[in-house]
């Protein structure tokens, strides 16, 4: 340990201008580290909802999740109820859930159907467009009308976009443009999801929320750490593989799961991208692509687009980790994850499971069988993550301990695309042609620090 | 199983929860997993509303949808001393209320019952959720069997793990 090792920058408590000081970005000398004190400083926390969640997109739901119009589901940014709406027109808006008339929250879960959304606390009425269809006794209290300066409609979260069937919403009126936040190839990894079916994506039916005791940038890390696989999900392999022999020679291969990459990462070509804008792409080849439910589709999937595309789908499991917030995951099966922070110390998770339009039953069977397998607080992985996340949220409670190093795999390391990357036409900031490195996270933190340190 | 032994049908049912209850919080996993028949499904649903689970688990995600190999396979989780999430487990304690039998036919009886458990880690402290049950029993020569269980979580959202020893 070195004297800098130990330093501990000003609190940010009583002086938030000290937020820069704590990012140590001295890649150039291959030192990256951050303070212990932003996964456990209340006053950080705080900060981050209102520099980053409130100022940024916020990933909502996949548009596939409003079916018909008056559907809805109901979130929050940055602690900030809004609910998404299918439209009469069958656009989609965000507002936020508060009446018009007194503040009420209109929505009664946290998703659910209501071609008239109807204020249960005084009775107003709003349509799927947020326009007040019934002021209740509204002649008795207002003989003449509302005032003038009296707007009864449903206030819009400022801003709301999708990109290829991803929903997101900002709260911030001045936010760029969701293409530019996500950047270009943030769009090149949504692509090799929304282009898997013609008829594009679906999200299933079935889903749980879920809530650890850690800071949320600790699931930002996880998605995006090939490192720990190899040590908390060593007994879902185990499992699995253990799960497979039960049940004799697998005549299937959609049956079993890859668990080869986990157990034999030495033996299996990985890498890691900064994407650019905080977001992160971690990817590995699958050790038996047979086993993957849109195998069947190769075929087809060829014959409409370029081969080191599809080679990108059907050949390389990709976790996609998107700033600050969301997951998206294409590995043994495909998920979205959402997390929202609750306090410094919790934090809210929801994980659904999507799929190809069209895919056949077998493999949409097989998909949802996988997904099981992992990705739910209930599965025989993600238990294991949250436990960890927990762990090492308690451990990081120590903030005299100064600094954690993000020091792994600079030798692996290049600026801009390697080989895979430019295979796709993909341009990120930085590569590691290990998977199991962490440099991909100064990506994010840079992100976070920039957005932190901005005043505006 | 002859109508005239309606009670003796619930007696028995609620001799074989309990006990299977107990096994679960003993940790006897092996001797739990041989309450359940040979092609016994575990079944716990996932939300698709805030008013309603799942229902048809070939098309839609459940929580766990298990059959015995499944079940074995989880055990086999838990004992391997390498999951984060199991190691330490939590002491359990499962409450059951409410055992009724909801129908019999032939060899097969329906039954229902309400389900407490608290989970005590002591680096976390307690965590408790509650839900329903309805299984499946069958009379395999002179014991009653678990074919089906199936379980609704009531929590949304839950705190920690969900495996079949804390639900």
């Amino acid at each position: 340990m070195t004297a800098s090792d130990v330093l501990i920058p000003p609190s940010p408590q009583s002086e938030t201008n000290s937020v820069k000081d704590l990012i140590d970005d001295r890649s150039e000398q291959r030192v990256f580290r951050v303070h212990r004190s932003i996964y456990t400083d209340p006053a950080i926390f705080d900060l981050e909802l209102k520099r980053i969640f409130a100022k940024t997109w916020i990933f909502i739901c996949h548009e596939s999740q409003l079916k018909r119009p008056g559907d809805y589901l109901a979130t929050d940014i940055a602690h900030e109820p809004v609910f998404a709406m299918r439209t009469a027109n069958a656009g989609i808006n965000v507002f936020f859930d508060a009446c018009a008339h007194r503040g009420a929250r209109l929505t009664t879960g946290r998703t659910g159907h209501a071609p008239t959304i109807t204020c249960r606390y005084h009775g107003w009425c709003y349509n799927t467009e947020g326009k007040c269809i019934k002021v209740q006794f509204e002649k008795l209290g207002w003989p003449n009308g509302l005032p003038k300066d009296f707007n009864p409609n449903l206030r819009p979260v400022p801003r709301v976009s999708s990109y290829r069937g991803f929903l997101f919403a900002s709260l911030n009126p001045a936010v760029e443009s969701l293409e530019s936040f996500l950047g270009e190839a943030t769009c090149k990894v949504i692509d090799l999801l929304a282009d898997q079916s013609p008829d594009g994506l679906e999200v299933l039916d079935g889903s749980i929320r879920y809530r650890m005791r850690a800071n949320w940038k600790f699931q930002c890390e996880n998605g995006a750490d090939g490192y720990h696989v190899a040590a908390v999900h060593r007994n879902y392999a185990a499992t699995v593989s253990y799960r497979e022999q039960l049940g004799g020679p697998s005549r299937d291969p959609l049956e079993s799961t890859e668990a080869g990459r986990i157990l034999n990462r030495a033996g299996t070509n990985t890498g890691s991208y900064d994407l650019g804008q905080g977001h992160m792409l971690n990817w590995s080849d699958r050790a038996n692509p047979a086993a993957l439910p849109l195998y069947e589709r190769e075929a087809e999937l060829l014959q409409r687009l370029p081969p080191e595309h599809v080679r990108w789908m059907v050949r390389r499991g990709r976790v996609f980790t998107g700033f600050p917030n969301f997951l998206l995951n294409d590995v043994a099966s495909t998920s979205i994850r959402v997390w929202r922070p609750v306090f410094v110390d919790e934090t809210e998770l929801e994980t659904w499971c999507f799929a190809p339009v069209g895919e056949s039953e077998k493999a949409r069977t097989a998909r949802i069988r996988k997904f099981e397998d992992f990705f739910f607080p209930s599965s025989l992985a993600v238990p294991d993550d949250v436990f960890a996340m927990e762990g090492a949220h308690q451990g990081n409670s120590a903030t005299d301990l100064g600094w954690i190093r993000f020091a792994r795999g600079y030798a692996t390391f290049a600026a801009g695309a390697d080989e895979p990357a430019r295979s796709l036409g993909m341009k990120p900031v930085s590569s590691n042609s290990q998977g199991d490195s962490e440099t991909v996270f100064s990506g994010f933190y840079r992100r976070w620090l920039s957005m932190m340190t901005n005043h505006e | 199983m002859a109508e005239a032994s309606t009670n003796d049908l619930v007696a028995r049912a609620t001799s074989l929860l309990n006990l299977e209850a107990a096994l679960l919080d003993d940790r006897r996993w092996h001797d739990w997993l041989d309450l359940y028949t040979e092609d016994s499904m575990f079944w716990v649903p996932a939300w698709v509303s805030d008013e309603a689970w799942t229902t048809d688990p070939k098309r839609q995600v459940s929580l766990i949808w298990a059959d015995r190999r499944n079940l074995v396979a989880r055990v086999f989780r838990v004992e391997g001393g390498d999951s984060y999430a199991s190691m330490p487990l939590p002491l359990t304690v499962h409450l059951i209320t409410g055992i009724a039998v909801t129908s019999s036919l032939g060899d097969i009886a329906e039954v229902r019952a309400n389900w407490l458990v608290h989970g005590f880690l002591r680096t976390s402290g307690a965590i408790l959720r509650a839900g329903r049950y309805e299984y499946g029993l069958r009379q395999i020569g002179a014991d009653l069997k678990i074919a089906k269980k199936k379980i609704f979580i009531h929590d949304d959202p839950i705190t920690g793990a969900i495996d079949f020893y804390n639900i």
